[in-house]
């Protein structure tokens, strides 16, 4: 199961008008938890206003800067980056799960490999740390990054990838892709579309040279630029995506629970599946709500049966149920509404459940 | 940047990358597809335990018990993603009995029991030896295609697993096919063989499911698939075939 640890927050750098590097050190004991892979993300929680928000950031140090960095830039309407930006200090301490994801590449300081990284926007973090670790675990690699932004000053990392530059000279190659600002070359000026990569390729990396690419940003860049790369002749265990915040769930509104007594045997369920409703019913007991849910010809996702999976996860929208058994979802999840069918029987006459949500 | 929907971004070939970021319903039929791979290898490697005490000689041991092994470490690996979406694994490995078969002649089709989600085949009991090789060779050659279609899914964690270990499912089809081209040299073993391959071919192809399947346009929409059962059972039908036709078995 996954724990949260409490990380101290020892430097918190504004590094452009919106986005913030912070620097955190985990407790003597777990230390060794938080060793990481470059290119992984922590998920860290936080309660606002009573409700739980569960956040993921990249860690954007490499393996090799003996500190454990994430970089969080501020979204429209975000609460954790809105705060993280305007309220994060030394001192305070934040709670966070170990390092997880597998957005890397296996290191052989042997290799001489030629690594091709695409970012947008925020999607420099696990880029940087990869970047950063390939340049000192493999001195025989070269990276060249794309770096896709709105403007320069939106830039994250814009001087320590030209120090960067300097330290690893002629191995390390950045190209800034400014949307909003021109520049002298078009190359660097708009999107990253499809003819922005036939023009990397015809002027500045052979296509054929490229052990590696990794890819974060938004979705439509990173499709666009994965459909390039293979265009190109790259397969996909060469292409790394990892996709960042936007991608996100967004905030859990409050479920509406009905006041409706608690009468009759038999229960009144609705249940939105793939889009469509449907309404049947259902005895309160001997048969569960996923079991019931089959029997109207409803396609339910399940496995187990037992409660440990959680394939047959749904959210409660109204009314009432009980849990006979629960191994697979967590605290935060059960107060939002989550309940696996496979162990729910209605407790209140009317219920309305959704496997969409 | 354009905003896009998760589900468009699927639609052309996007990759999720955490559980962070997929979707509710896609959540759903990932951890399906993924107990339906754990289910099937935790019984396949049970089943296959027994078989290593009927292993003809000392090789033919090691490969019965490498498969047995393999199996068992597959099935782990991708738990270990399940574990992620917060599955316990330790009470999950526990969950049902593996090693328990049906009856020879039962009939399930390609019906599931239960909770259990192990591919039907996997309920049929083996018998001796030659049975079980023959099992071996039909289930890896449709392990290797779908483990293949099961590459290209589009949760990268797990297409990487099953990159990974594809190379070894493939060995222990040919593992399988060693056997059998031992066991095709005297007239018993041939004709026992082919009594096994009548029994084993129509099981080992329900597994590919039904054609014209529902679910199949909404699991492609996801990037979960992306060959339709008839074609993966085309596939298969035609590597069984050749594979067939060189120990002269069709």
């Amino acid at each position: 199961m996954a724990r949260f640890l409490p990380l101290d927050v020892t430097h918190v750098q504004h590094d452009t008008r919106d986005a913030v590097v912070v620097t955190l050190r985990p407790r003597e004991e777990d230390a060794e938890r938080f060793g990481f892979i470059q290119g992984q993300y922590l998920t860290f929680r936080r309660e606002f206003e009573g409700e739980e928000l569960r956040r993921s950031y990249s860690i954007c140090a490499g393996l090799d800067e003996g500190s454990l960095k994430v970089g969080i830039k501020r979204v429209d309407g975000g609460a954790f980056s809105t705060w993280a930006n305007e309220a994060l200090k030394p001192g305070a301490v934040l709670e966070a799960m170990p390092p997880m994801g597998n957005f890397h590449a296996p290191l052989d300081e042997k290799a001489g490999r030629n690594y091709l990284g695409f970012a947008g926007g925020s999607g420099i973090t696990p880029v940087l740390s990869i970047l950063k670790t390939v340049l000192s675990r493999e001195p025989k690699s070269r990276f060249t990054l794309v770096y896709a932004n709105r403007q320069m000053s939106s830039i994250m990392f814009r001087e320590e990838l030209e120090d960067l530059k300097n330290s690893y000279l002629g191995r390390l190659s950045v190209i800034h892709v400014l949307e909003a600002e021109g520049q002298e070359i078009d190359l660097f000026t708009g999107l990253v579309d499809a003819e922005k990569m036939k023009s990397l390729f015809r002027h500045w990396v052979e296509p054929e040279t490229v052990d590696m690419a990794f890819i974060c940003g938004p979705e439509p860049m990173m499709l666009t630029i994965a459909g390039s790369l293979k265009d190109h002749g790259l397969s996909d265990e060469q292409i790394k995506f990892e996709l960042f915040a936007s991608g996100q769930p967004g905030r859990a509104k409050h479920k509406a629970v009905s006041k409706t007594a608690d009468s009759g045997e038999a229960c009144e369920a609705t249940v939105t599946l793939d889009g469509a409703t449907r309404t049947f019913r259902m005895p309160k007991s001997g048969e569960s709500l996923l079991d019931a849910a089959l029997a109207s010809n409803m396609d339910a996702p399940y496995a187990c049966k037992a409660g440990v999976c959680s394939t047959c996860r749904a959210k409660v929208l109204e009314g009432e149920v009980e849990m006979l058994t629960n191994h697979a979802l967590e605290d935060y999840e059960v107060r939002q509404g989550y309940v696996l069918t496979c162990q729910c029987y209605p407790l209140s006459d009317k219920l309305v459940v959704s496997y969409d949500q | 940047m354009t905003d896009m929907s998760i589900e468009d971004y699927l639609a052309h070939g996007g990759k999720l990358t955490s559980p962070g970021n997929v979707p509710p319903r896609y959540r759903g039929e990932l951890l399906r597809l993924m107990a339906s791979f754990v289910d099937s290898e935790l019984a396949a490697s049970a089943g296959f335990a027994e078989a290593i005490n009927d292993a003809a000689g000392i090789k033919s041991r090691i490969a019965a018990a490498r498969i047995v092994l393999e199996k068992a470490d597959h099935a782990e690996r991708v738990l270990n993603i399940m574990a992620e979406f917060g599955v316990d694994t330790e009470r999950y490995e526990g969950v049902h009995p593996w090693a328990a078969r049906l009856e020879r002649d039962a009939d399930i089709g390609a019906t599931r029991q239960g909770g259990d989600m192990r591919l039907s085949v996997f309920h049929y009991p083996l018998q001796g030896w030659i049975d079980a090789v023959v099992m071996n060779v039909l289930q890896g050659l449709a392990a290797k295609v779908q483990i293949a279609e099961m590459a290209k899914v589009s949760y990268q964690p797990l297409a990487e697993v099953f990159r990974a270990i594809a190379p070894i499912e493939t060995r222990h089809a040919e593992l399988g096919a060693e056997g059998l081209a031992q066991i095709v040299t005297s007239e018993e073993g041939r004709a026992a063989a082919r009594a096994s391959l009548a029994y084993w071919h129509p099981r080992v192809a329900a597994g590919f499911g039904s054609a014209h399947s529902t679910r199949f346009e909404r699991l492609s929409r996801m990037g979960l698939r992306h060959k339709t059962n008839e074609a993966l059972l085309a596939e298969w039908t035609a590597a069984v075939d050749a594979q067939l036709a060189a120990l002269s078995l069709n």
